[in-house]
């Protein structure tokens, strides 16, 4: 008894001093932060991170939302908590940590988590629980067509990633006169591979353009040299890999080594987008076109990106990427809802989400904006296509954006 | 499909299965002599893989001059993983199958983790090497240089192990295999034996982690992606067989490479364990098991 009251003494001093200082809003983050893809979920860890010190801490106002600093000030300054969890990237952890994050750790949300196969045991947690998922960079565009209530998606999916590739494809072909006529599918048998290469499969169709290929394989195999046999064989105009970062340098090396040289590599983002990627495949990535939801060199247009690249890059010594970025920015909508909601109440977040609307230019993203319709997809998101130049990613496409010609050998 | 469409599905089944074999090389080894299955296998190889990379970043010697001194780096290691926990689980009087399990899988985790800890879990490859993406073109049939260099080490490796039996040691490793108690009465020190085929296996799992590391990416996880291939091929071509073992990683990576064109290629190793099925139900001891 006498503990209890010697500890009430010290809470109710602490909370005195502290001027009534806010709860701290606990938000779970579920990455794998050990494993194949470690290095992404690591990544995710320091963008949240250096968001959260973005909404939290004093400092010079980021001309983004939640950019100014100092707390939720709806909330009496109340700080964003993240409790990072580590999913291996395994749906069925993933789907304890959820359950643990939620009920031990009392979070409010849940944010995460790359990989789409995760994501999709995540969600059934969360809506379960009824807490708010906030689905950073999962693309896989099943997730939000499953009747969700408490699944949002800030990034765009790769329905949308795959049409804006095939717009990209009509009006390059228009420009230059080099039509795609075929395309090869490459994908890993998961969840992203098979809804990605549907999409595609789909739009193919739609515009007369000849699957000449359909390679789904088994993620991280030892070779892929049978699958780089079989492009070879099909040689289309396009190749459009779908696939972490091992295969992705996994399969470059493997084409280079039965002397194929793909006349264009149009990636769904995912491990193409990695700085391992780049410096594994060196001078096989030049040339290689990917989608992105992400345009580092868009700077003009979003001066919120320098300040926040240069904050990221002092925690972990690289640019943000197209991961990293949506990451960044789902913290920040999260965020912008929960203080509009003005409580930490999972009902009254979710309102406050539906009724979201933000400016592309409050973001540092290239989108439109931010506004989720009745599935919880943001519908604003407009992805670019960047390729890749002495080792780095430009943006080509939309033109308007652009900031270098494409390199195009399609027809050559 | 053309003929040479083949043949190079056919070359590549080669090249690939010569290097599953001399990844389970080390294996076998340790299996036969001491019926020990070392679930950290995989992460020596990783080991390996690092060691190389590091010594690489380090002093930009080309991989081949460092692999005698990786070999040595295992070879050593072997031998203490040997004398700090492997002769201690077998010094349990209860549960041993069970003791030796759990230290080696705690072994690989342990490893993996600290890989992580100290190298971060990003993808890292070695570029830049004599022979790195250079291939050989032989009419029309491509051969990847730094995978024709691994086949050849791989069968030099095998030739060594081979002559390593006709030696005295050699002689007192296939004596302690056989009856390990009865080599004691004969002043065949098991323990020393024990150690040194550690070592050896351990060494040779090393050079196939340098050989790899010339064209693949080096990662905490990458064990993992071969362990499970060496398993099989050291249960498909016998336990203890080290011919076995060759027979098997070659069967193997033909088996995988034309499964993968008859059927989808993420069906590949479907081929590979209905085999491997076939022969655990038909003939246990393996295609070239003796016991």
């Amino acid at each position: 008894m006498k503990r209890l009251i010697l500890v009430a003494t010290v809470a109710a001093t602490a909370l005195a001093t502290a001027h009534a200082r806010a709860e701290d809003i606990v938000i779970g983050a579920i990455y794998p932060l050990t494993g194949n893809a470690a290095q992404v979920g690591l990544d995710a860890k320091a963008a949240y991170e250096v968001e959260a010190d973005i909404i939290n801490t004093t400092h010079a106002a980021i001309p983004m939302v939640m950019g100014k600093g100092g707390g939720l000030d709806k909330l009496g300054g109340a700080k964003i908590k993240l409790i990072f969890a580590d999913s291996q990237n395994d749906p069925q952890k993933a789907r304890a940590e959820a359950e643990r994050l939620i009920t031990q750790e009392h979070a409010i949300a849940i944010i995460g988590s790359y990989t789409s196969a995760t994501a999709a045991t995540i969600s059934q947690v969360t809506e379960r629980y009824e807490v708010p998922y906030m689905s950073a960079d999962n693309s896989s565009p099943s997730l939000n067509q499953r009747g969700l209530k408490w699944f949002f998606r800030t990034s765009p999916h790769d329905e949308m990633f795959s049409a804006a590739m095939f717009n990209f494809f009509t009006e390059i072909g228009q420009k230059t006169g080099h039509k795609v006529k075929s395309v090869a599918l490459f994908y890993e048998d998961s969840i992203f591979g098979s809804d990605s290469s549907n999409v595609q499969r789909k739009l193919a169709a739609d515009q007369k353009i000849d699957v000449a290929a359909d390679v789904k394989y088994r993620a991280n195999s030892p070779s892929l040299s049978a699958e780089a046999q079989k492009l070879k064989a099909a040689n289309a105009d396009v190749i459009l890999p779908s696939s972490y970062t091992s295969d992705a340098i996994l399969i470059l090396k493997a084409m280079a080594e039965i002397g194929y040289k793909p006349k264009a590599i149009m990636a769904q983002a995912a491990g193409f987008q990695e700085q391992a990627f780049l410096t594994g495949a060196g001078d096989l990535a030049e040339g290689a076109m990917s989608r992105s939801s992400f345009a580092l060199d868009a700077t003009k247009s979003r001066p919120a990106i320098a300040p926040v690249n240069a904050l990221y890059k002092a925690k972990n010594n690289k640019d943000l990427n197209d991961n990293t970025s949506r990451d960044v920015t789902a913290l920040a909508v999260l965020a912008d809802a929960i203080n509009r909601a003005g409580s930490a109440k999972p009902e009254d977040i979710r309102k406050a989400l539906t009724e979201t609307n933000i400016k592309g230019s409050d973001t540092i993203m290239p989108w439109a904006g931010v506004k989720f319709d009745e599935t919880g997809q943001n519908t604003l998101g407009t992805p670019v296509i960047q390729q890749v130049k002495g080792g780095v990613y430009h943006t080509i496409w939309p033109f308007d954006v652009a900031v270098m010609d494409p390199v195009w050998n399609v027809g050559q | 499909m053309s003929l040479d469409a083949m043949l190079q599905v056919a070359a590549s089944g080669l090249l690939m299965g010569l290097i599953y074999a001399l990844v389970a090389a080390g294996l076998s080894l340790i299996f036969g002599l001491m019926d020990v299955v070392n679930f950290a296998h995989g992460e020596l190889m990783m080991i390996a893989m690092y060691a190389v990379f590091s010594l690489w970043q380090a002093s930009g010697l080309d991989p081949f001059i460092l692999l005698p001194l990786v070999a040595a780096l295992l070879f050593g290691l072997g031998m203490a993983i040997y004398r700090l926990l492997i002769a201690r689980a077998l010094a349990v009087r209860f549960n041993k199958g069970m003791v030796q399990i759990f230290a080696t899988f705690g072994l690989a985790i342990f490893i993996r983790g600290l890989a992580q800890m100290i190298f971060g879990g990003e993808f890292r490859s070695i570029t830049g090497t004599w022979l790195g993406g250079r291939t050989w073109n032989l009419a029309g049939i491509y051969l990847p240089l730094p995978q024709l260099a691994a086949s050849l080490v791989c069968l030099l490796a095998f030739a060594g192990l081979l002559l390593i039996g006709r030696t005295e040691f050699g002689r007192a490793l296939e004596a302690t295999r056989e009856d390990r108690e009865a080599v004691a009465l004969i002043g065949i020190d098991r323990d020393r034996i024990f150690a040194l085929g550690w070592g050896l296996g351990a060494a040779t799992v090393g050079v196939a982690g340098v050989m790899l590391a010339g064209f693949y990416y080096v990662s905490p996880n990458v064990g993992a992606n071969f362990a499970l291939i060496a398993y099989v091929t050291v249960a498909l071509g016998g336990f203890g067989s080290l011919l076995g073992a060759l027979g098997a990683g070659l069967l193997i990576g033909e088996v995988e490479a034309i499964t993968a064109q008859l059927l989808e290629p993420s069906l590949k190793q479907v081929g590979m364990f209905a085999i491997y099925l076939a022969v655990l139900m038909f003939r246990p001891r393996g295609l070239f098991g003796k016991i």
